[in-house]
């Protein structure tokens, strides 16, 4: 008597617990189904490849727009030497090859590499401590840099790395 | 009389022999400079503590344990390991106070501390301070730090973007967190603070980014600023006042600070106090470097750059210079003078000297009155071209004019490189030897000037310097160095550049670390290696060693590569940056293959 009792409550609990697990997932389960045409997916489904990188600010006004000197070998150079005189080489490294901050001749964007996501860079300013120059120098001399530092990447393969290989010349601190 | 004199000798060694145990005689004291002393007395803590950053006011990293001797070292193994859960540059070293182990990680600046007393050494407290991300940007050389201080039951230390923190010891409940540094400005703090008097004693790193150094004092009860001495600038900013009597004839006069800068140029002229403090209660100074002024581009400064890359003497109550010493006035290789001053007294002459020992960037190794700031000798301890050797009459370096750099001249094959003949590696001294055990660099460098804006929180550098390894084929050692001679006792030549601290021991074993990870205990006598150990990551932090509460001595060194060598002159060892991958460089292209950033607590015994 004392042990049915005791027993008692626990058994009920697991019946209860199961039932409503059943109910739940008899609930919660979507029925299989076909492939769906865009627009007709179900509520509960939800694609967000536009935001599996957050922070990118991909939707921004600033990463949409594209750059007015893209490939200018005349603003290429001229963002070379806007890059030494507002210090950016300092942090980024001779030709960028990274020091106190990120390298650009890797091709990897932590904040995406398009133009106009470079640009937002530069002008908004990163959390790590990249500067933002939005107003300090004026628009056009940030596209300059953009389409240098763009230009940075070409012809290195970073991904492996063989010890027989070549070096760059490095500056420390 | 002759005869009798050496027939007494040869009866007291004779005795001395005797008296020793036949398996102590390899491990005898060996003194290469007799009457040398540690120039402070001890710290108040027992011998098998360790309760600040260099373990006494001195900077002598020497401990008084000698369980671990050379005929047993070979049997030291790893005791016990802790992560630290961060990565980066470990410099400086754990603190033991009690059965209590205090770390602080590289930025975000964690705290943890360890009850040695239970198995597995869990934590009593972990402290996790607010530290402005920013800061990561504009720290010029990795994002370390080099450790706490305990005092009144409190651990106090620096965080990178600029504050100052005490936490209770017991319970690691902050107790106060204050502003010291402006981040935005590209001010950052790494050095680790010593407390004298009641007083925290901080100093601010930024010299790459044209920030105006300082060094300041805290009230150790309430966070509360007592003072605070800028480097350069007017005499009233710097504290220089009728006590000012620096040594030689050039360095007196007003304003220096201002005058020996062109314009206002002084306010953004570098000369932070990023390395280590030492104290003498006697003479009652503080003492500390500072860096390179800003920018290093030369051209844009003509003048001396008071106090840039000096050696200062303070008075720890009022923050007032007493004296000042530049190493490299005018400095134009980036050579920084806040290395370590270990406060040691010596024979000099017929006299004992109250000396200062100091081994510079530049490559000399001064040996300094520490009360005068007279320069007794001047020695270079790596491979140099820069100087042909120091004036004692000036205490002036003579320079050579084909080393010196220029603006829009790139000037070949400079020694030592900016990277200095020693870094801020801290040596060790043993009054059981009389020698200095010093971490040194034998680099070389090609450097570039050119014109520089100072544009707030950016660098403020105005050159390019790539870096190689010095004449020799090796590009580091690690050495015992006699001050009062000015001469190396032996050496042992490394593939890369020593950066970790020294620790020296009344064993007479000393310690050491290699970027490559290697930990090795030394024969403070000779330099053969008597114990390796491969650790997880290159070593820049210094060991220390303490008593655990079985009674055992233990020494424990982090495993962490960062720092200058570690980020930006190999530029590869990193592993966890996705979108910051880049190739090796050409000054260590080979270190990425022995070792990768790391962030672990390596401990050793017997």
């Amino acid at each position: 008597m004392r042990i049915s009792k005791s027993l008692g409550v626990p058994i009920c609990a697991i019946v209860l617990t199961a039932l409503a697990f059943q109910l739940g997932g008899a609930r919660q389960t979507p029925a299989p189904q076909t492939r769906s045409q865009p627009g007709t997916q179900p509520t509960y489904f939800i694609e967000h490849p536009d935001n599996v990188q957050p922070g990118l600010g991909i939707h921004s006004r600033l990463a949409a727009l594209t750059n007015p000197f893209e490939g200018d070998k005349a603003s290429i150079a001229e963002g070379a030497k806007l890059f030494i005189a507002y210090n950016c080489l300092d942090c980024h490294g001779a030709d960028g090859a990274g020091a106190m901050g990120p390298s650009f001749q890797d091709n990897r964007w932590h904040f995406g590499g398009t133009a106009g996501e470079v640009f937002q860079s530069i002008y908004e300013g990163r959390p790590e401590g990249m500067p933002s120059w939005g107003g300090r120098i004026r628009d056009e001399e940030i596209w300059r840099l953009v389409a240098y530092v763009r230009t940075l990447s070409t012809g290195h393969s970073v991904a492996t790395e063989n010890f027989t290989g070549k070096t760059i010349a490095r500056s420390g601190h | 009389m002759r005869v009798r004199a050496d027939w007494m000798v040869a009866v007291a060694v004779i005795l001395g022999a005797c008296q020793q145990p036949a398996a102590s005689t390899s491990a005898g004291d060996t003194v290469f400079v007799a009457g040398t002393k540690i120039g402070t007395a001890p710290p108040n803590t027992n011998e098998g503590e360790w309760s600040m950053p260099a373990r006494d006011y001195a900077n002598s990293r020497y401990s008084g344990l000698a369980q671990i001797t050379p005929d047993n070292a070979k049997n030291l193994k790893v005791s016990w390991t802790f992560s630290t859960g961060v990565l980066r540059g470990h410099e400086g070293q754990p603190l033991v106070v009690g059965n209590t182990m205090y770390l602080v990680t590289p930025y975000p600046n964690v705290s943890y501390a360890l009850d040695l007393t239970q198995p597995g050494f869990p934590l009593k407290w972990k402290y996790r301070p607010e530290n402005a991300q920013a800061a990561v940007g504009v720290a010029c050389c990795d994002v370390v730090n080099r450790g706490a201080t305990y005092s009144d039951g409190k651990i106090v230390y620096n965080l990178l973007d600029g504050h100052t923190v005490a936490v209770d010891a017991g319970t690691g409940t902050e107790l106060w967190r204050v502003k010291m540094g402006d981040v935005n400005r590209g001010e950052t703090i790494t050095m680790a603070p010593i407390v004298v008097k009641g007083k925290v004693i901080v100093g601010s790193s930024g010299g790459e980014m044209g920030v105006r150094g300082w060094i300041a004092a805290i009230d150790l009860a309430t966070g509360k600023q007592l003072w605070r001495a800028y480097n350069v600038g007017p005499d009233a900013d710097m504290k220089v006042g009728p006590r000012f009597k620096p040594f030689y004839p050039q360095d007196r006069g007003a304003n220096l600070g201002t005058s020996s800068w062109p314009g206002e140029s002084w306010k953004v002229g570098g000369a932070v106090v990023w390395g280590w403090i030492s104290y003498d209660p006697a003479l009652n100074l503080l003492y500390h470097g500072t860096s390179n002024p800003g920018p290093w581009n030369g051209n844009q400064r003509p003048g001396d750059n008071k106090w840039s890359a000096a050696i200062i003497a303070r008075d720890p109550d009022t923050g007032e210079m007493i004296w000042a010493f530049q190493p490299t006035p005018h400095d134009i290789w980036d050579y920084d003078a806040v290395n370590e001053n270990i406060l040691v007294d010596l024979p000099m002459g017929n006299a004992t000297r109250k000396a200062l020992v100091h081994f510079d960037r530049n490559g000399f190794a001064y040996t300094m009155d520490r009360a005068t700031g007279e320069v007794l000798l001047a020695k270079p301890f790596v491979p140099m071209n820069w100087s042909s050797g120091v004036d004692l009459a000036t205490g002036r370096p003579n320079v050579n004019v084909d080393k010196a750099t220029a603006q829009g001249k790139n000037v070949k094959d400079i020694c030592p490189s900016l990277e200095g003949g020693k870094n801020q590696l801290p040596a060790a001294f043993s009054p059981k030897t009389g020698l200095f055990y010093v971490p040194t660099n034998n680099l070389c460098m090609d450097f570039e000037g050119r014109e520089v804006t100072y544009i707030a929180g950016t660098p403020y550098i105005g050159g390019n310097a790539p870096e190689k390894g010095g004449p020799g084929g090796y590009k580091g050692e690690f050495m015992a160095w006699d001050a009062v001679q000015g001469k190396k006792i032996w050496g042992i030549k490394e593939p890369f550049p020593v950066w970790s601290g020294a620790l020296a021991t009344a064993g007479n074993v000393v310690y050491y670390g290699t970027l490559d990870g290697w930990f090795k205990a030394v024969d403070a006598r000779n330099g053969t290696v008597l114990y390796q150990f491969k650790v997880g990551s290159g070593i820049v932090g210094a060991p220390m060693t303490y008593t655990g509460p079985d009674g055992k001595q233990y020494v424990a060194v982090y495993a962490g590569i960062g720092g200058d060598m570690g980020l930006l002159i190999a530029g590869d060892v990193a592993a966890n940056l996705p979108f910051d991958v880049r190739e090796r460089g050409t000054t260590l292209p080979d270190l990425a293959r022995y070792t990768s950033w790391g962030g672990m607590l390596f401990v050793f015994s017997l």
